[in-house]
């Protein structure tokens, strides 16, 4: 479904990428991990088609990107990890926004709007604007977004934050169904023993290289540690914190004049 | 009857025609016209006034004022007798600079700061539609501005005698073309821009293309010796074949310019909008510690007015709304070094009437524009983090905010003065000028410090403003006018007067500044209230 193909990539002479390759095969989901600024939302742009590589090649679904962005949207749900939204828009209006842009017709996208709204509780607050929405409501909404005219890759960016627990366990459930239904998941996100339930596969990326590509129990395997918390930890060396902590500690205790 | 005619004209630009017609031009209808609703929703609902572009109430209130300008001035130009021809020139100059300054502004806004690009760019939008939709989306200024500058003087020019009953139609077509054809020209630069200029660079030099109209303005006002160069060599006016050759091939060279950088900007547009938006992030700068903040914490109340100080230093230099409302602002800010440079040999106490009488007056038309706009920036958002400051520090916060401005647009500048001028007027004009001149620059701060309506950077740029603030310019520039007839004839003509004035000034600006810091804090302190209110937003992003 997508293949990365020694991507490069760099903001200005920052590079955040450097020759990154993987495949995410259909009906597969595929957890993201890395450290902050790693590359793991470059990454997943570069896939949404929003930046293009410097660099290497993309493909998804046999078209290649950018050349070939405006398909490739078409066929992909993407939740960004920051709620960036037009405030002033209800939630209904927003979700009918992004319906009609991907060419859904208008009986089926009322339906699934009324479907989806249901399910995340928000029926309510359907007519409400965007600006008077909690940070987890608004996080609905997004996923809602993402789903509403059936892609075939869904990539999330830290999908669970802001949610509450209800909704986590929902999310994580419908991540199990959509893949079963074929779809492939490309899951991004700082929680470990969720990547670790729910992903097939993990790939690890430090410093903009992908470090780790595998199942959670081979990279246990064969880096003979218990839990994927301790294979990342390992791997992107954030295994020694009680000195850092005990740094922040004494300088919060010193006064100076 | 009204909404019938809408309906159908709604109806019509929506039909199969136009959409065949967009077509072909590689625009997808469907998503154009529900782009133009999006945009046309929020910009009526009042949001990303400081990207999208301006909402119709401010764009009616704005063609109202221009009316009311441009009335005056055909009643100037008619006064002065210029035969119709003229008058035509006149206008059509006037609203093609006119046009030039505010759709270069509103394009590289729209364009080079594309927030609402970022919601929009994971969709299945072609650049070809984004684009025409929001370029779209901006011609709307043009159907309110062009008519707001060119209908008075288009009727107003039928009482010339050589004018025919078809003038104003004239004048009006002409008005629009012009305006079409600057409009599509500002497009077509940013499209060459957004092709060449790295994304991440692309904030900092479409500010720059802000400034070229102003800059050529600048240098054609000041620059005598220039204008009297400009004529046409006496070769190409002996031959007419070459005039038309070369005519035409500047209008070819002109409309495939226009035409490729419009085909530009199509291109790829949604794919370089997240770098554009992140530019220059990367950048990194040198921790230091100021000598000059330790000096303000020390005497203006402690680390929260360093915090004011360092605040305002680095945000009126750094925040990109604050830099480009500042754009217009260049001709005044460059006023002082050109009234330096025409009276700086002659002394204010003379008795001839030199630049130098303006200038401390300029710096506070100057500081007068700083304070209307202080209070609006880019990260508005983050003025959270002010609602969880002690209620005791606003005042010492403001005191910081104060001290920045004072230091930069009333002590440097006076201390460079101190440095030449003994030199050229001797130590006893220059020290008098200098003083006065500073405690007339402190009065106007400490008076147009109310003028800063909350909290600095903390709101989103509102257009309405700017018309309100050029009308008040226009009430401030009389009250100064005055003031300098007085200063000239009353004042300047015997030193002893001078010293009695300054050191009036230098008490009423000690008070006015004390009172203006209490109404700067309880602006701040409203602003903030109003933000933990009504802006739910902002708890959204303490969540």
């Amino acid at each position: 479904m997508v293949e990365f193909e020694r991507v490069t990539f760099s903001y200005d002479v920052a590079e955040v990428l450097h020759e990154i390759s993987f495949v995410l095969n259909q009906g597969e989901i595929v957890g993201l991990l890395g450290p902050n600024g790693a590359g793991k939302s470059t990454t997943i742009k570069i896939i949404a088609g929003i930046l293009a590589p410097r660099a290497g090649a993309v493909r998804v679904a046999g078209m290649p990107l950018p050349e070939r962005a405006v398909d490739v949207k078409q066929r992909i749900g993407y939740v960004p990890e920051s709620a960036v939204l037009f405030e002033s828009l209800t939630g209904q209006e927003f979700l009918e926004l992004s319906g009609r842009l991907h060419g859904v017709g208008e009986d089926t996208l009322q339906m699934r709007i009324a479907s989806i709204l249901e399910t995340f509780n928000l029926a309510s607050d359907r007519v409400s604007r965007l600006d008077s929405y909690s940070k987890g409501m608004r996080q609905k909404i997004l996923i809602a977004a993402a789903l509403l005219h059936n892609p075939d890759l869904i990539l999330l960016d830290e999908p669970l934050s802001g949610l509450d627990v209800n909704a986590a366990i929902m999310i994580k459930d419908l991540i199990a169904a959509l893949a079963s239904d074929g779809k492939t998941i490309l899951y991004s996100s700082h929680v470990l023993d969720v990547v670790e339930k729910v992903c097939d596969r993990v790939l690890i990326i430090h410093e903009g290289k992908l470090i780790a590509d595998g199942t959670s129990d081979s990279l246990k395997a064969s880096t003979r540690q218990d839990t994927l918390e301790d294979v990342f930890r390992m791997l992107t060396h954030t295994d020694a914190v009680e000195p850092g902590v005990a740094r922040i500690v004494a300088a919060l205790r010193t006064q100076r004049p | 009857m009204k909404a019938a005619f809408w309906r159908l004209v709604r109806r019509l630009l929506r039909g199969p025609r136009v959409s065949r017609a967009l077509g072909s031009l590689g625009i997808d209808a469907r998503r154009y016209w529900l782009l133009i609703d999006l945009f046309g929703t929020i910009s009526e609902r009042r949001e990303m006034f400081s990207q999208l572009g301006t909402d119709g109430l401010s764009l009616q209130f704005a063609a109202w004022l221009y009316a009311i300008f441009s009335a005056l001035m055909s009643l100037l130009l008619i006064m002065v007798g210029k035969s119709v021809v003229v008058y035509f020139w006149a206008f059509l100059a006037f609203t093609a600079f006119l046009m030039l300054t505010i759709l270069f502004s509103e394009t590289s806004n729209s364009l080079v700061n594309p927030v609402e690009g970022l919601v929009l760019a994971h969709q299945p939008i072609n650049g070809a539609t984004y684009t025409a939709a929001k370029l779209t989306h901006l011609l709307r200024i043009l159907l309110y501005l062009v008519p707001g500058l060119n209908i008075v003087p288009a009727l107003a020019g039928l009482i010339f005698t050589d004018s025919r009953w078809f003038y104003p139609l004239v004048h009006m077509l002409a008005a629009f073309v012009v305006g079409l054809l600057v409009a599509l020209l500002c497009c077509a630069v940013f499209g060459w821009l957004v092709r060449f200029v790295p994304p991440n660079r692309l904030k900092a030099i479409g500010q720059v293309a802000e400034t070229l109209p102003w800059l050529g303005y600048l240098v054609l006002q000041f620059s005598r010796e220039l204008r009297q160069h400009i004529h046409a060599p006496a070769w190409l006016l002996a031959d007419t074949t070459l005039r038309r050759t070369l005519a035409v091939g500047f209008g070819v060279l002109s409309v495939a310019i226009v035409v490729l950088g419009l085909r530009c900007l199509s291109a790829d547009y949604l794919v370089r909008v997240a770098s554009i938006v992140h530019g220059g992030s990367g950048r990194k700068s040198k921790v230091r510690r100021s000598r000059l903040s330790d000096l303000v914490a020390r005497f203006f109340g402690g680390p929260a007015s360093r915090a004011g100080f360092e605040y305002t230093s680095r945000l009126m230099i750094r925040d990109w709304q604050f830099r480009r409302q500042m754009i217009p602002m260049i001709p005044v800010a460059l006023v002082p070094a050109a009234l330096l440079a025409t009276g700086w040999r002659i002394s204010p106490f003379s008795g001839k009437f030199t630049g130098m009488h303006v200038m401390p007056h300029i710096f506070g038309i100057l500081l007068f524009l700083i304070c209307t706009v202080l209070v609006y920036g880019s990260d508005h958002k983050a003025a959270w983090l002010f609602l969880l400051a002690p209620a005791g520090a606003y005042g010492r916060f403001a005191k910081g905010v104060y001290a920045r401005l004072w230091f930069v647009f009333a002590i440097v500048p006076h201390v460079a003065l101190i440095l030449v001028l003994p030199w050229l007027w001797g130590i006893r004009d220059a020290g008098l000028f200098v003083a006065y001149s500073l405690a007339a620059v402190s009065f106007y701060l400490g008076l147009e410090l109310r003028l800063v309506d909350g909290l600095p950077f903390s709101k989103q740029a509102e257009p309405t403003r700017s018309p309100v603030s050029q009308l008040l310019m226009f009430a401030g520039g009389i009250v100064i006018a005055i003031a300098v007839g007085v200063q000239f004839f009353l004042v300047f003509r015997s030193p002893v007067v001078v010293v009695a004035v300054t050191l009036a000034l230098a008490a009423s600006a000690y008070l006015v500044t004390r009172r203006g810091l209490e109404t700067f804090e309880v602006a701040i302190r409203f602003n903030l209230g109003l933000l933990s209110m009504e802006t739910k937003g902002i708890y959204t992003e303490v969540q």
